[in-house]
């Protein structure tokens, strides 16, 4: 499973389209909106097309470089507030060692080549005090 | 011949290419897309170029740009063809391992 989606991404749905009887290791990387002071939520902007294209394209080369039997990347756009996962990844192979390294990978390449950015969504109380800040 | 196939053979014809801006690029230029002209055989380093005379706070993002050509990593060498759609997009979202 390969998707760009703009609501809450259901991470047991990411895991079971991995799942299969020959796998002894399913591992799974949650990335989650951090609460640094003053961030409310995550904006996520995304050049659907060619990011559909490449989180192919990794899922495809995790699977030939570890011997992974299947990969599965969801990643939200738009807003994400604080908690909430942002990218889901899982990864089955026959063994725990492979899974692990394909899904650290994984996640190293989307944050280096997929066209994904985010922006830092203020708190209002943060803004406030900006607003404050910058009035003087 | 017809004027077009002459127009073509001395290098005229005019190429219309899709241009997309993305994040920080998309707020300094103010647009999202646009539809860009250029003679046949142009780069896409004369696209750039272009571009950045029409939107001069794009010069300062020039080095660290990333350009793409139909969904791919491309270099500014590269010749661009009538209906293709270009990206500039800054270094995607990066972080802390």
């Amino acid at each position: 499973m390969i998707d760009l989606r703009r609501g809450q991404i259901d991470v047991e749905a990411v895991v079971d389209g991995v799942r299969r009887d020959d796998a002894g290791a399913i591992v799974v990387f949650l990335g989650t909106v951090r609460a640094d002071p003053g961030v409310g939520a995550l904006e996520y902007e995304v050049y659907r097309p060619m990011a559909l294209r490449m989180l192919e394209d990794l899922a495809a080369r995790a699977k030939s470089k570890f011997g992974a039997f299947d990969m599965a990347i969801v990643h939200r756009v738009g807003r994400v507030p604080v908690g909430a996962d942002s990218v889901v990844i899982a990864c089955a192979a026959a063994h725990r060692k492979e899974a692990f390294a394909a899904c650290t990978w994984a996640m190293d390449e989307v944050k280096r080549i997929v066209p994904i950015w985010k922006t830092e969504a203020r708190t209002a109380r943060s803004r406030r005090k900006r607003g404050r800040a910058t009035s003087k | 011949m017809s004027k077009g196939h002459m127009a073509a053979r001395r290098g005229f014809r005019a190429m219309h290419v899709r241009v997309r801006f993305f994040a920080t690029y998309r707020e300094v230029s103010g647009t999202r897309q646009l539809t860009w002209s250029g003679r046949d055989g142009a780069t896409l380093g004369h696209l750039v170029d272009d571009l950045i005379t029409k939107f001069p706070r794009l010069a300062g993002y020039r080095d660290t740009m990333l350009l793409a050509v139909n969904h791919a990593f491309v270099d500014p060498s590269v010749r661009l063809r009538e209906g293709d759609e270009v990206a500039l997009m800054p270094p995607v979202s990066g972080g802390i391992p």
